[in-house]
């Protein structure tokens, strides 16, 4: 039973990364399942749209788009977060972590694999949501805008990804990540910008708020669906894409650092 | 000689743990305090020893899941913490139990995952997986999702598993624990062509007779220290190079096995409960004779089986492992 060689470097990596990205995900996204996708993927984010579109109408402060978009990208996120979290914590939930760590996989290369389904569905849920909101609140953004916005809602989706690894590599360390995606998700919903704009914010709310992700690009969405060219939001999506990059980065070098503890701790296995 | 595959020095692992529900200490554990020794290519290598001895703890310092508190370990000469990956990608490893699988998935998904994350060629995949389904005996079951698998087809496929990429060095942490006669049987003769085929396989095992089959060496650890090593005919003569009477025993007298430890010949005796009777096991030198003082020494009681036999691994392991805890 002899074999090839394994395959080399990069080869290898772009597999690990598409192929096992894919695999990954059936095996750890709680919600693969139509019974758990359609309710907390389809359905909530629509009952979630129409809430607040109506809370809108009633107070009448801001007309129908600020909110559609505002939630609409922000339903995007919630995959991002959650299945973030679920890269890690579900290793250990399934007591495969070890198995994964003794692999001689690259590392990034995994974790990039495993948020890419995870974005294409923070794609889906948004999508979605604007088609429900053309269908039953007549939201009509001009034909023009539609593929710029969809681009924002592209970068939001990844920055919110990366900010679900970070969290995710968290759970290599402390347990009960769940909890803290949780907040996570809340904390979105608060200083995010997606039912307030930032002049309704205390200035201290505003600040930590530019830095969490989906902020810039909630705005950038704003700008677009209202007519705004894609060039008049680039530095906006410029500034989400930073974000995106800075918590990649900080997920890869947590999940590095507890990796190296976690051997030296003994504490990989305790799910 | 060529060099050793596996290189073992003064391996030591301690564990923290806290104990106490209030107050909280700190407690040091030895696991493995400063064990040493070799495989040679082409071995296949025994770490048996009892319940909490330090054998797993070992083999997750050997496959970098674990950083050795001090003490060093190379594998193909890739030192286990600071050339970790290259060590990853060399071996492979089989741990026993039924965790450590994507029940969500089917066998053959969790397969292809381990196949990528291992870097074997998509081209080679297919094959390879089926090979390895053939030869632990999952073909036809590989599309079921692993949440309905039976414990013993979870260790099977942990088996084809850690086989996927066809390692040089293999760590078999109790294989075989969960699988039926046949299964074993059929994995101890994978086993055996691992080796044929030149592989280097370190094995830790509870049955005994496995290991005496399989192993061309073996280091008995207790209490996280390696109390003897050698070939299994070596470690049987290092307990007793004669005989083994074993006496079955109802109502012994009250200190039966010292008095059968008096009779000449005698180098040791173990005593195993067996529902209300009592087994003497008595370890005696080579020619002896003295079987009718054994009766006598157990006086009174009502003897149901008296038989002479060759000494066992399990003979020279006990007497090992006892002989460590006293
Ligand atoms: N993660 C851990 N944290 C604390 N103590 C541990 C941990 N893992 C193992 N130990 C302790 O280390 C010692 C050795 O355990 P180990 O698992 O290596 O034994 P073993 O020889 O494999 O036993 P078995 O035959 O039961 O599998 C035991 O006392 C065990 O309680
Ligand atoms: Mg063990």
């Amino acid at each position: 039973m002899t074999s090839a060689p394994a395959m080399t470097g990069a080869r290898a990596t772009l597999r690990v990364c598409l192929v096992g990205g894919l695999i990954s995900y059936r095996a750890l996204f709680n919600w693969i399942s139509p019974a758990l996708y359609i309710p907390t993927m389809l359905l909530g984010p629509v009952f979630q749209i129409l809430f607040f579109v109506y809370l809108g109408r009633f107070v009448q402060l801001r007309d129908d788009s600020f909110f559609v978009v505002g939630n609409a990208v922000q339903i995007s996120g919630m995959s991002g977060v959650y299945a973030g979290v679920m890269a890690i914590a579900n290793e250990r939930q399934f007591q495969t972590l070890s198995a994964l760590l003794a692999s001689p996989a690259n590392r990034p290369a995994l974790f990039i694999g495993r948020a890419l389904p995870v974005i294409a569905n923070g794609l889906i849920v948004s999508a979605w949501g604007f088609g429900v909101s053309a269908l039953l609140l007549h939201f009509r953004p001009a034909a023009s805008s539609l593929a710029p916005l969809a681009l924002v809602v592209l970068v939001s989706v990844v920055s919110c990804t990366a900010w679900g690894l970070t969290l995710g590599s968290l759970g290599m360390r402390f347990r009960d990540v769940f909890m803290i995606a949780n907040l996570a998700y809340y904390l979105m919903w608060v200083f995010c910008g997606v039912n307030l704009p930032e002049s309704a914010l205390p200035t201290a709310m505003v600040w930590i708020g530019r830095a969490l992700p989906m902020t810039h690009g909630i705005q950038a969405a704003r700008e677009i669906a209202a007519g705004g060219s894609l060039g008049g939001a680039a530095g906006l999506i410029g500034v989400e894409l930073g974000i995106a990059a800075a918590y990649l980065v900080a997920a890869l070098l947590l999940f590095r650092l507890f990796e190296l503890e976690g051997k030296r701790r003994a504490t990989l296995e305790q799910a | 000689m060529t060099a050793p595959v596996i290189e073992v020095e003064g391996l030591r692992r301690t564990y923290r743990v806290s104990t106490g529900a209030v107050r909280r200490r700190t407690l040091e554990v030895e696991a493995v305090r400063g064990i040493s020794f070799s495989v040679g290519e082409g071995e296949l290598f025994g770490l048996l020893g009892p319940n909490g001895a330090g054998k797993t703890t070992t083999i997750k310092m050997l496959i970098t899941l674990l950083v050795p508190t001090s003490g060093t370990a190379r594998v193909l000469g890739f030192d286990v913490v600071r050339q970790s990956r290259e060590v990853r990608k060399r071996i492979g490893y089989v741990f026993g139990g039924d965790r450590g699988l994507y029940d969500r998935l089917s066998g053959l998904d969790n397969l292809r995952y381990f196949a990528e994350l291992y870097g074997v060629p998509p081209r080679e995949q297919k094959r390879r997986i089926f090979e390895l389904l053939d030869l632990v005996g999952l073909n036809g079951r590989e599309g079921e999702r692993v949440e309905g698998y039976s414990r013993g087809m979870r260790q099977r496929l942990h088996v084809a598993r850690g086989l996927l990429h066809d390692p040089p060095v293999v760590f078999l942490d109790e294989p075989t624990i969960g699988v039926d006669p046949v299964g074993a049987r059929e994995l101890r003769a994978t086993m055996a062509a691992l080796v044929s085929a030149g592989k280097t396989v370190l094995l830790t095992t509870h049955y005994m007779f496995e290991a005496d089959a399989l192993c061309n060496r073996i280091a008995v650890i207790a209490k996280g220290q390696i109390v003897a090593e050698g070939s299994p005919s070596a470690l049987k003569a290092m307990v007793t190079d004669g005989v083994v009477v074993e006496l079955e025993a109802y109502d012994p007298p009250p200190g039966g096995a010292d008095a059968l430890r008096r009779v000449p010949g005698v180098a040791r005796v173990t005593v195993e409960e067996r529902d209300q009777a009592q087994l003497f096991v008595v370890q005696a030198a080579a020619g002896f004779e003295g079987t009718p003082e054994l009766i006598a020494a157990l006086g009174d009681a009502r003897l149901t089986r008296v038989a002479t036999r060759e000494p066992t691994l399990e003979d020279a392991y006990v007497a090992l492992v006892e002989g460590a805890s006293g």
